[in-house]
C-alpha cells in the first residue's frame, strides 16, 4: 500500500543523458547574425500589420504571411521589463548574478531578452536604484565576434 | 452543441519528494485511487489520455508507452496529449471532446510528474531556444520575475503594496495546504517570514515561489447517461477554452495577458458567466508564483486591471472571502507539472461534489479550474459545476 | 453523427530542409490554408504533433511548433503522434464544437541524433535501457520469432524492402528511392541480425499538414472530400516479455477501425493500404493482423505480388517508411498518401485500380506496442 512507510531506505540509481542536436538557423537568423559581425541589427517587417520583428521572423505568427521587407533598427531602446538573478542552474548560459532584460529597441514593435552589464552587479540594491523599467539603455559591441547574440556583448544604461 | 461531460472520480497521490515508488507505481497510485472514487473497473474503461511536461525532466519519452501498465492503457483506444505546464488542462480536454464527440462513455485522464528524478531548472530553460531565449534564461522564476516587474510597471503598482499582497497570498495559501492531505508542502509561515524570504530573482521570493514535487492525478470523465447509470454526484463541465501566443516571450503583453483572459473568455461564454467574481464561487488557478496569481486574478476578471493587490490584501481571495482562490494551497504548495493543471480540476470536482474534506468552501457549486504553460504563452480554463 | 472530411494537405518531401524548426513548420501549413482559401484566424482549431523530447531538443515542443502552425490565440494543443493528432483532431469535429481543425505534424530529422538513439529512451531505465533496447532490436526479436514460428523467410521480408524503395521512385516525396534486388537488400549490412540496413527506415524530415472539416464545412475548401469512416487505435504491454510479439494490438485497432467503417470483410472492402513498416517484415505481419491474409501467409502474400502499385491490392504505393520515415509525422504521410490515391492524384505513383476506400496505418514503441488505424474513403 502507498501508505506503509518502506523498510529500507528507497534506492536510487544515478543517470545522465546527453544527446547531440544540430538545429537549422534558417535564412532569416543566418542573416541577423552575420548582420551582428558588421554591427548592425536587422528586423523583418510584417507586410500586413507592419510590425517589425526581431529575432527576426521569416513570417508574422498573426497575418501568417511571409515578412518581406528587412529594417535597420536602432541600437538604442526601452527596458520593458528586466530580472536580477541570483539562481543558479545546471545548463545555464550566464552565470549568476546577472540581469535579465526585454528591450524594445527603436524602431522594433516587439521585445528582446538579452542582459544588462557594465557596472558591479554584486550589490542588489545598488542595482535596484540603476535599472527601471522604462529606462534607456544602449547596445555594447562585443569586440570578438561569432555571428551569436552576444555580438551584442550587453546593453548598457544611458543616464538620465 | 455536443454530449454534456461529467467528472465523476478523482484520484491524487500523496504529493512530494516520493522515492518510495518507481514513476509507474506512481501512476498506479493515483489511476486506483480515482477508479475508486468512482466505483469503477479498469475494464469499464473505455479510453485513456496522458500527458506529462513534454520535457527531459524524467529521461524518459512517450511515456504512455511505460505506463501502460499502470493506466489500464493494454487493449485500449489511447491518446497522449502534452502542452508543458498546460499539459493538465489539455488532457483533460481531451478527454472532454472524446465523450462529448460519442466515441467513448467513459475515459481515464490521467497526468504525472516525478520531478526530483531529474533537474526542474534545467529542463523548463530548454523549452527556450538555443539563439534567442536560452541564453539569458533564469530558469521559471526570470520569467515569471520579467512578467511581474512589467505588470507592476505598467499598472504603477508601488513595489511594496505587491509585496505586501505577495506574502499575504503565501502566508494563507500556506495554511491551506496544511487542510490538503494530498499537498507537498505544510508549513505555518507569518507575513513577516513571507515577506524577508531570501530573494530569488528579485522582487521573488523564496516563499513566492512553488517547490518541485512528485505527483500524479487521474480523473474519470464520462456521458451524461453513463454518469446517472453510476449514479455518484458528478461535476459537470460547463465551460472550457485553451489559447497560446507567440513562442517569443517579447512578442505579446504578458501584462494583460491575452492568452489567459481568452482562454477564460472562451469559457465564461460556454458556462454563461458574466460576473466572475460574483458568480463563480471557487477558482483553482494554476499559481507557481504569487505575483502571477495576481495578474491572473485580472486577466479572469476577478477584479480591475492593477487592482488584484488591493483586493487580496482586502482578503477578497480568501478562503472566507468573496471568491476563494485555492483553498487546496494550489500549485504554491504542490507542482508535479503535468499533473498540477489536472489536480485543478481535480480539486474544483471535489468543491462542487462537497468532497472536498477540511478545505470545502460551503456551497461551492461553480468553480475555475486552469493551468498555464510554455514561456507564459499558453493557457487552460476549465469550469465545472454542481448542475448541468 | 457528424461526418468528418480531409479537405485539403500539404507535405515536404524528404530532402534536408535549411528552414529551421518554425520557417519549415509555416510553410507547409500555410500551404494547406492556402490552397484551402481559409485564413489563419478562421481556422477553428488547430493540433499539431510532434515528439515530446528527444526529437527536437528543446522540450515542450509545442511552444516552438505554435507559431508555425498557425495557432496564435485560436483553440489548440498537441498529441504526441500523429495519428492521435489525426484522431484527436476528428473527435473535436465529432463533437460538434468544431467544424475545422489544422493537423500539422512535425519532425526535422537532419537535426536530430538516430532514430535507435532516440528510440532507446522509450526504455524504462532499470531493465530495458542498460541492455540497450531500442525499436531496431525490439524489431529483430519480433522478425525472428515471425520466421521461426511461421516459416517466413528472409527472402520473403526482404521482397518488401524491394517492393517499397522500387515504388518510391515514382513519389517525389520519398526520402530513399532505390532499385534493388532481393541480394542486395540480404547483402546489406546486418544492423541488428535478422534485420539487414535496407530493411530498416531511414530518418528522414517531415512536416505534414491536413485541413479537416464537419461534412457541412467540407465543400468549402475542396470538391474533392475524402471521409474518415473510422479510426481505431490500441496499446500493448510495456516489457516485450509479457507480449506475444506477433499477436499484438493492431488486430484490435483495426476491429475498432472496421466496425466505426461498416467493414466485415477487410481484403474485399479495401482497396488500398498504406502500412508504416519502419522494418520490412513488418509489412508482412501487420498485413496479417489487418485481415488482409490468414496468420503466417504475410510471406505468401508478398510472394502472390498482389501488393504490387499495380496489381490488384496495392501496399505503400508510396514507397512507405521504409522510403520515408519522420518519425512522429510518418502515420499522417500515410493518411495523405491514402488521400491522394482516392483523389486518383498521386501522380507518377497512381495506383491502377480505382480507389474507393483506402487504410492507412501508424505505430510507434517497440515491436508495435501502439497501432492506430484510419479508414478513408472518397
Ligand atoms: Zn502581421
Amino acid at each position: 500500500m502507498a501508505d506503509e512507510k518502506p523498510k529500507e531506505k528507497p534506492r536510487e540509481m544515478k543517470a545522465q543523458v546527453t544527446v547531440p542536436y544540430e538545429m537549422a538557423m534558417g535564412r532569416n537568423w543566418h542573416r541577423f547574425f552575420e548582420n551582428l559581425k558588421e554591427e548592425r541589427i536587422m528586423g523583418t517587417k510584417c507586410g500586413k500589420c507592419s510590425r517589425v520583428f526581431i529575432p527576426p521572423r521569416s513570417f508574422c505568427p498573426r497575418c501568417f504571411e511571409d515578412n518581406e521587407e528587412w529594417v535597420e533598427i536602432g541600437q538604442e531602446g526601452t527596458i520593458e521589463t528586466w530580472c536580477y538573478s541570483n539562481l543558479m542552474f545546471y545548463g545555464q548560459t550566464l552565470k549568476p548574478p546577472f540581469i535579465a532584460v526585454q528591450v524594445h529597441l527603436d524602431g522594433t514593435d516587439v521585445g528582446l531578452q538579452h542582459r544588462i552589464a557594465g557596472f558591479d552587479l554584486s550589490d542588489f540594491e545598488k542595482v535596484r536604484e540603476l535599472v527601471k523599467s522604462g529606462g534607456r539603455v544602449r547596445v555594447v559591441w562585443n569586440k570578438e565576434k561569432k555571428g551569436n547574440i552576444f555580438d551584442i556583448d550587453y546593453f548598457e544604461l544611458i543616464p538620465e | 452543441m455536443g454530449r454534456a461531460v461529467a467528472v465523476i472520480g478523482t484520484g491524487q497521490t500523496r504529493h512530494g519528494r516520493r522515492n518510495d515508488v518507481s514513476y509507474p507505481d506512481l501512476v498506479r497510485e493515483a489511476v486506483r485511487m480515482a477508479l475508486e472514487d468512482a466505483g469503477i473497473t479498469p475494464k469499464d474503461i473505455e479510453g485513456v489520455v496522458s500527458g506529462t511536461m513534454p520535457s527531459m525532466m524524467e529521461g524518459i519519452s512517450d511515456t504512455h508507452l511505460y505506463f501502460a501498465e499502470a493506466l489500464c492503457e493494454v487493449g485500449k483506444p489511447v491518446l497522449k496529449v502534452e502542452s508543458c505546464g498546460s499539459t493538465g488542462q489539455s488532457i483533460a480536454h481531451c478527454g472532454f471532446y472524446w465523450v462529448a464527440s460519442g466515441m467513448a462513455d467513459l475515459v481515464l485522464v490521467v497526468g504525472m510528474e516525478k520531478m526530483f528524478e531529474g533537474d526542474g531548472q534545467a529542463t523548463m530553460s530548454t523549452v527556450a531556444d538555443p539563439w534567442f531565449l536560452k541564453p539569458f534564461s533564469a530558469g521559471a522564476p526570470g520569467v515569471f520575475t520579467m512578467q511581474a516587474m512589467e505588470w507592476m510597471h505598467r499598472f504603477n503598482i508601488p513595489e511594496d503594496k505587491a509585496h505586501e499582497a505577495a506574502a499575504f497570498i503565501s502566508v494563507t495559501h500556506h495554511d491551506s495546504a496544511l487542510d490538503n492531505p494530498y499537498a507537498h508542502i505544510k508549513i505555518k509561515i507569518g507575513m513577516d517570514e513571507a515577506k524577508n524570504a531570501p530573494i530569488i530573482t528579485y522582487p521573488v521570493r523564496l516563499l513566492d515561489v512553488c517547490p518541485t514535487s512528485d505527483g500524479a492525478c487521474a480523473v474519470i470523465l464520462a456521458s451524461e447517461e453513463m454518469a446517472k447509470k453510476i449514479g455518484r454526484k458528478p461535476a459537470w463541465i460547463r465551460g472550457l477554452g485553451f489559447r497560446g501566443e507567440e513562442f517569443f516571450y517579447g512578442e505579446s503583453n504578458k501584462s494583460i495577458w491575452p492568452s489567459a483572459t481568452e482562454a477564460a473568455k472562451h469559457a465564461y461564454e460556454q458556462a454563461g458567466i458574466r460576473d466572475p467574481l460574483k458568480e463563480l464561487d471557487v477558482a483553482e488557478i494554476y499559481n507557481p508564483f504569487t505575483y502571477q496569481e495576481m495578474i491572473f486574478y485580472e486577466c479572469f476578471g476577478f477584479c480591475p486591471r492593477g487592482k488584484a493587490p488591493d483586493y487580496v490584501l482586502e482578503g477578497k481571495f480568501n478562503r472566507t472571502g468573496e471568491l476563494p482562490c485555492d483553498p487546496s494551497g494550489g500549485v504554491l504548495c504542490t507542482n508535479p507539472i503535468g499533473a498540477s493543471g489536472l489536480i485543478r480540476l481535480a480539486e474544483a470536482t471535489l468543491q462542487v461534489t462537497g468532497k472536498a474534506g477540511a478545505r470545502q468552501i460551503e456551497g461551492a457549486e461553480l468553480a475555475l479550474s486552469h493551468a498555464m504553460g510554455g514561456i507564459d504563452q499558453f493557457n487552460g480554463v476549465t469550469i465545472v459545476g454542481a448542475k448541468l | 453523427m457528424r461526418k468528418v472530411a480531409i479537405t485539403r494537405f500539404a507535405q515536404s518531401a524528404g530532402v534536408e530542409s535549411g528552414d529551421n524548426l518554425m520557417d519549415f513548420t509555416y510553410r507547409i501549413s500555410k500551404e494547406v490554408l492556402d490552397k484551402a482559401g481559409l485564413k489563419r484566424n478562421e481556422v477553428g482549431c488547430v493540433m499539431i504533433a510532434s515528439s515530446d523530447i528527444f526529437h527536437s531538443g528543446l522540450s515542450c515542443a509545442n511552444a516552438v511548433d505554435w507559431d508555425g502552425s498557425g495557432a496564435f490565440m485560436i483553440e489548440g494543443t498537441r498529441a504526441e503522434d500523429s495519428m492521435f493528432a489525426l484522431i484527436y483532431a476528428a473527435m473535436r469535429i465529432l463533437s460538434g464544437h468544431f467544424d475545422t481543425v489544422l493537423v500539422t505534424s512535425i519532425i526535422k530529422g537532419s537535426e536530430n541524433p538516430d532514430n535507435d538513439t532516440l528510440t532507446g529512451f522509450f526504455a524504462d531505465p532499470f531493465y530495458m535501457r542498460p541492455l540497450g533496447i531500442n525499436e531496431t532490436t525490439a524489431a529483430a526479436f519480433q522478425m525472428r520469432e515471425y520466421m521461426q514460428r511461421f516459416g517466413v523467410s528472409e527472402e520473403q521480408c526482404a521482397k518488401v524492402a524491394v517492393k517499397n524503395l522500387g515504388n518510391a521512385l515514382f513519389n517525389p516525396y520519398a526520402h530513399m528511392k532505390k532499385r534493388v534486388t532481393v541480394d542486395d537488400v540480404l547483402n546489406s549490412e546486418t544492423v541488428s541480425d535478422p534485420l539487414k540496413a535496407l530493411e530498416c527506415a531511414p530518418k528522414s524530415e517531415g512536416v505534414a499538414s491536413v485541413l479537416l472539416a464537419s461534412g457541412d464545412a467540407a465543400e468549402r475548401f475542396t470538391d474533392k472530400p475524402v471521409w474518415i469512416k473510422g479510426f481505431g487505435t490500441s496499446m500493448d504491454h510495456f516489457n516485450l516479455g509479457d507480449r506475444d510479439l506477433l499477436n499484438g494490438q493492431l488486430t484490435v485497432a483495426a476491429e475498432r477501425a472496421y466496425r466505426m467503417a461498416g467493414i466485415r470483410q477487410p481484403r474485399k472492402e479495401i482497396d488500398l493500404a498504406e502500412i508504416c513498416e519502419p522494418y520490412a517484415f513488418q509489412e508482412l505481419l501487420w498485413c496479417e493482423k489487418l485481415g488482409f491474409c490468414p496468420d503466417g501467409e504475410g510471406g505468401k502474400l508478398i510472394d502472390s505480388g498482389e501488393t504490387q502499385m499495380y496489381r490488384a491490392f496495392p501496399v505503400n504505393p508510396s514507397g512507405g517508411v521504409l522510403a520515408m520515415n519522420p518519425y512522429v509525422s510518418r502515420g499522417l504521410y500515410r493518411v495523405i498518401e491514402a488521400a491522394m490515391q482516392i483523389r486518383g492524384r498521386a501522380g507518377e505513383h497512381q495506383v491502377d485500380k480505382k480507389v474507393r476506400t483506402a487504410l492507412a496505418h501508424g505505430t510507434h514503441g517497440f515491436a508495435g506496442q501502439c497501432h492506430s488505424v484510419v479508414i478513408l474513403e472518397g
